[in-house]
């Protein structure tokens, strides 16, 4: 596209919520609006009529927003006319709507760059590229963290430091406290009685066009201070994570002591192969690929859905299974997320800790890895 | 709008042979929207994902490539190009293969992989080491080998029985023409004591063949494919004789449903079997988790 060299990546913004909130609304004009509602720890990204509906206080949800909207769990891949031997041409073409993803944490951000090595690199996924093309990303940087968080161990929060792959980049200074911290439930909600901003930080060239020509207020460009602010909000946020562990000497260390007793007794004692850890991590890429006949023998469709390594088929192959056991399956989730990344250039997890809060046991990847190098 | 990896194009049988019991090579020609110009120029050790719609796909190597052929297997009598599979039926989607016929239609995708490191053959000892139905991935390789210009080439091949061994009518013209030293191996020894080209054939394991070899380590490159367990004693058998495992190439089998790198049952450690291999160094594999090598 022309002009991209004269884009300003660095293009900041200090804008009212009520700004915010009026470009957003003039943004479904053209987009549908998703993003989070319920709030708290089991928020859902959904589609919205108004930017009110959201609550972009939400700390996290059990479906990545990235996975569910850009790699569906079920997806129609092509249908076959089994009478005329062939596939169909007019195969319906993938969803092609546009779709404004609003508010979604730097971890799920990350999530999506991981996915975009996956299905945008050496072979292009269709579907995968198609929805790509079409979804806006508003990122929200996080003013919480919570117990199970550790994007800060691997670059992957609570800032969002990537500076590209996504549009719009909004820092919440509601509540900006320099003595007590940043609340850490969100319950302080309006504590401070303030006119509640944002940073906006445009990050691609579709969205300075979209801002500057939707936005009733382009607001003011922060003062120094106001950046100096941002710093320091974001020095207190990363003294509140909990969890804790040395990415750098995981990588080879788990793949060294791949029989490790942490493993086995982990798996034995606690893990139920029920693949949750899979379902809700916003990297997990694996899907089955079927083919399903119709009853009245016409039609054969090829369908792709989520699979998990955790499943005891997942590996097997004619004549055995190259994990049929169970510590086997939970080391591939484990190894693959921390320890595998040399296979896309980057880690495989993004700190969210959403495969420790939705295990039904609470199996802790990396608690297995610290014992593990013990 | 669904762009080649996914989607399965039409061929069509134009032969069929029986190989051993169980296992038959079907001979392909491209039909329909499928071209040789459409689907890349394929490479020994690359594979096509064959099935048909509603029974499922499978990932079978090329057992007869249209570069890897001699002059009169190249094209077939109207001058097509034509590409084989060698296929033993194990489960649904072979099961269902092993049926057809010629003139019946099926469908591929592919080719998809990497192959064998053929610019490394060159000035070197070429060692096959083969175990049943794994001949098939390397045939392509030895109709081809006098291009690659190796110092010599050798294929020791083991299978179940005598009746195993496929491919048995190729072996003297490979002996005569490729100047391949073969050797032969069964697990259970039959009446058949040796096969044309005046090759005994010895009862025992594939390392039994390997043993007594001599070989210059550093100027010997190794090509295996079998069983993972088979492929793990050979690879071991040539280490003890100094053979350094970037030398060493394995073809190994995984689950693969995409053959793009995308679906990601094939993972071995941090590699993906449809796209990174089948081929590897067994370097590269050693040592990592769920293999047996």
């Amino acid at each position: 596209m022309t002009g991209a060299s004269a884009f300003q990546k660095d293009y900041k913004t200090i804008i009212p919520v009520e700004a915010l909130a009026r470009f957003v609304e003039r943004l479904g004009e053209q987009y549908t609006l998703t993003g989070p509602v319920g709030g708290g720890l089991t928020a859902r990204f959904e589609d919205v009529s108004s930017f009110s509906q959201m609550d972009l206080d939400y700390q996290s949800t059990m479906l990545p927003p990235g996975k569910k909207y850009l790699f569906e769990p079920v997806q129609e891949v092509l249908s076959f006319d089994i009478s005329e031997g062939r596939f169909l041409e007019d195969h319906k073409d993938p969803q092609m709507r546009k779709r404004a993803l609003i508010g979604l944490h730097p971890c799920d951000v990350n999530a999506i760059l991981y996915l975009d090595k996956v299905f945008l690199g050496q072979y292009t996924d269709p579907f995968y590229r198609i929805r790509r093309e079409n979804i806006f990303t508003i990122a929200l940087n996080c003013k919480s963290v919570t117990d199970l968080c550790f994007c800060h161990l691997v670059g992957a929060g609570p800032y969002l430091k990537a500076r590209s792959g996504y549009d719009i980049l909004l820092t919440e200074l509601r509540g900006l406290l320099t003595d007590s911290g940043v609340d850490s439930g969100g319950s302080g909600a309006d504590m401070d009685g303030g006119e509640k901003k944002f940073l906006l930080e445009l990050a691609s060239e579709k969205a300075r066009d979209l801002f500057h020509a939707l936005s009733p207020d382009k607001g003011k460009p922060p003062e120094e201070k106001d950046l100096a602010k941002i710093k320091e909000m974001e020095a207190a946020l990363l003294k509140t994570f909990k969890k804790n562990l040395d990415m750098e000497a995981v990588q080879n260390a788990l793949l060294a002591r791949p029989d490790h007793h942490a493993l086995k007794e982990t798996a034995d004692s606690r893990c139920l192969s029920c693949s949750n850890c899979v379902m809700v991590c916003p990297t997990c890429f694996c899907h089955d690929v079927r083919d399903e006949t119709d009853l009245a023998l016409s039609r054969v469709k090829k369908i792709r859905r989520w699979d998990a390594c955790q499943d005891i088929s997942f590996a097997r192959v004619h004549g055995g299974n190259f994990r049929a056991q169970r510590y086997a399956r939970l080391r591939q989730f484990v190894f693959h997320k921390l320890d595998y990344d040399t296979q896309f250039g980057m880690k495989a997890t993004v700190g969210c800790g959403r495969c420790i809060r939705w295990c039904p046991t609470g199996i802790d990847l990396t608690e297995i890895a610290k014992a593990m190098m013990e | 709008m669904i762009n080649g990896s996914l989607a399965p194009v039409k061929a069509v049988i134009t032969d069929v042979r029986q190989e051993s019991p169980g296992v038959k090579t079907f001979t392909i020609e491209p039909a329909g929207t499928f071209t040789m110009e459409t689907h890349p120029m394929a490479k020994p050790g690359q594979f096509n994902m064959l099935g048909y719609p509603g029974v499922g796909e499978a990932p079978i190597s090329f057992s007869v490539l249209p570069s890897g052929e001699g002059k009169k297997n190249k094209k077939d009598k109207k001058g097509k190009k034509i590409f084989g599979h060698t296929v033993r039926t194990a489960g649904r989607v072979t099961g269902f293969l092993s049926q057809f016929g010629r003139g019946d239609e099926l469908f591929l995708r592919g080719p998809f992989g990497r192959g064998w490191p053929l610019e490394e053959v060159m000035g070197k000892h070429l060692l096959l080491i083969t175990g049943g139905l794994g001949l098939a991935p390397l045939r392509p390789v030895i109709e081809m080998a006098r291009s690659l210009a190796p110092i010599e080439v050798t294929l020791l091949h083991g299978a179940r029985g005598p009746e195993d061994i496929i491919f048995k009518t190729e072996f003297a013209r490979w002996q005569r023409v490729g100047a391949v030293k073969i050797g032969l191996t069964v697990d259970n020894p039959g009446q058949e004591q040796e096969i044309a080209g005046d090759i005994k054939i010895h009862s025992g394991l594939i390392t039994e063949l390997i043993r007594p070899l001599r070989i210059e380590p550093a100027q010997t490159i190794a090509f295996i494919c079998g069983p993972e367990i088979m492929m793990r004693f050979s690879a071991r058998e040539l280490m003890l004789k100094g053979m350094s495992g970037s030398a060493i190439h394995v073809s190994v089998e995984r689950r693969m449903k995409c053959g793009t790198g995308h679906c990601g049952h094939c993972q071995i450690g941090p590699w993906f079997t449809c796209k990174d291999g089948p081929v590897f160094a067994y370097d590269q594999l050693k040592g990592l988790p769920d293999v047996i090598l």
